[in-house]
């Protein structure tokens, strides 16, 4: 998910709606991750706004049911992530907004309900997708002629060497970098079903290589959202990046504060599988 | 062309301060200056082509009032409906560095600002009056 948010409102002058959707879309730019769009020069100019649109998921706010922002968005071809209709916010608050434009403490009371709705969407999105770090630094250890790496932060790891990173609600599982170089040349992935639920340490589908099956045992307890599919094509992918592109599952969170006081945070995990590649023969 | 009434079109810009002054207008011209004879045209809506604005800009003469030398008033009116009778660019009259400061919210305006809305609401006045008579 984009972590700005580019607002085209209306900016409509024949009625109070109009104006009100103005005043929220001022409201939303005191924040720093919030570009205003001008529909007008929009229509102008696109090319002005395209590297703004490029960054930021786009919310429209159209002020009445004519809803020009949006047939503006759609012409030119944009998507639209969000859609706020301050009539019908204020019809929800029993408002009757008419033509004449006032400030007074029931527009007030229309734009403050737009904005709550806004940012409301703002966190469903936020916890309906998964953010992908920018970049992950890694520490590393060789045993032998094998080099091991840990990430340095963000993720947490079972003692059976499953891994899970956290994003909001969601969490994505994966095997260490030590399961994989065990593994050798992985050559599937047998993911669980999508609306499985399972608890901490349930056992969350299995990978197989060309030396043995290693079956995931899962880091948390949750319920699976998405698998890597990915990997049906490409199951190497846990070979070349196991804590990024080779990620298996995707999962909600049931309690991930519980589950955490079982697993080994990175610095914890880095020292746990040093002591243990020196006792196994890998 | 009908001269009964007179199309007053602002470019509502957001990307300006010229842009707030250009509502604030329209509005001054529509309910203290020029009351009964003027028509707001709501420029969103009339690029979205609803609501019968291209058609009165058809009919009608038009003035536009636009916030900076970009002209999107102008320019909209022009490409979907007719020859605007007149036109302003505010940071003609402000200055340019004046109009592209940020749109505000119309409870944060100073003395200032509503110096500027008179100011330009009066070049309006003049070419309204051009027209009409």
């Amino acid at each position: 998910m984009s972590e700005t948010i580019c607002v085209l409102p209306c900016n409509g002058l024949d009625k109070c709606a109009g104006d009100l959707s103005r005043r929220a879309a001022l409201q939303l730019t005191q924040s720093e991750d919030v570009e205003l769009i001008c529909p007008v020069l929009l229509n102008q100019n696109k090319s002005r706004y395209e590297k703004a649109l490029e960054a930021g998921d786009l919310t429209v706010i159209d002020g009445c049911n004519t809803r020009c922002a949006s047939k503006l968005a759609g012409d030119l071809g944009l998507a639209i992530k969000d859609k706020v209709n301050v009539s019908e916010v204020a019809k929800a608050l029993d408002i009757k907004l008419g033509v004449e434009i006032r400030e007074d403490q029931e527009t007030q009371a229309v734009v403050q309900a737009v904005l709550e709705k806004i940012n409301s969407s703002v966190i469903d999105r936020a916890e309906s997708e998964f953010v992908e770090p920018e970049s992950i630094d890694y520490n590393t250890f060789s045993h032998g002629k094998f080099i091991f790496k840990v990430p340095t932060a963000n993720y947490f790891f079972n003692e059976n060497d499953c891994w899970v990173t956290v994003s909001g609600k969601l969490a994505r599982i994966g095997v260490s970098d030590y399961v994989q170089q065990n593994l050798s040349d992985i050559l599937y992935v047998d993911p669980p079903e999508i609306g499985d639920e399972f608890e901490q340490f349930d056992d969350l589908g299995s990978i197989e290589s060309s030396k043995a099956v290693f079956e995931i045992i899962s880091p948390v307890s949750g319920t699976v959202v998405a698998v890597n599919t990915g990997l049906n094509d490409a199951p190497e992918l846990v070979n070349e990046s196991p804590y990024e592109k080779g990620w298996l599952v995707e999962v909600r969170l049931s309690d991930f504060e519980e589950d955490q006081d079982l697993l080994h945070d990175c610095p914890a995990y880095f020292e746990f599988l040093q002591r243990k590649v020196a006792e196994v023969d890998v | 062309m009908i001269v009964n009434k007179i199309g007053v079109i602002g470019c509502s810009g957001e990307e300006c301060l010229g842009g707030t002054i250009s509502r604030l207008v329209v509005r001054k011209m529509l309910e203290e200056l020029r009351p009964g004879m003027t028509t707001s045209l709501c420029l969103p809506l009339f690029i979205a082509g609803d609501g019968g604005e291209r058609e009165f800009a058809e009919k009608y003469p038009t003035i536009s009032i636009d916030g900076c030398s970009k002209c999107c008033a102008k320019r909209a009116i022009e490409k979907y409906s007719n020859a605007v009778a007149g036109s302003i660019d505010i940071s003609e009259i402000i200055g340019e560095d004046k109009a592209l400061e940020k749109p505000l919210s119309t409870r944060n305006l100073t003395a200032e600002h509503l110096e500027f809305v008179k100011q330009t609401a009066e070049k309006t006045c003049e070419i309204y009056d051009g027209i009409s008579s």
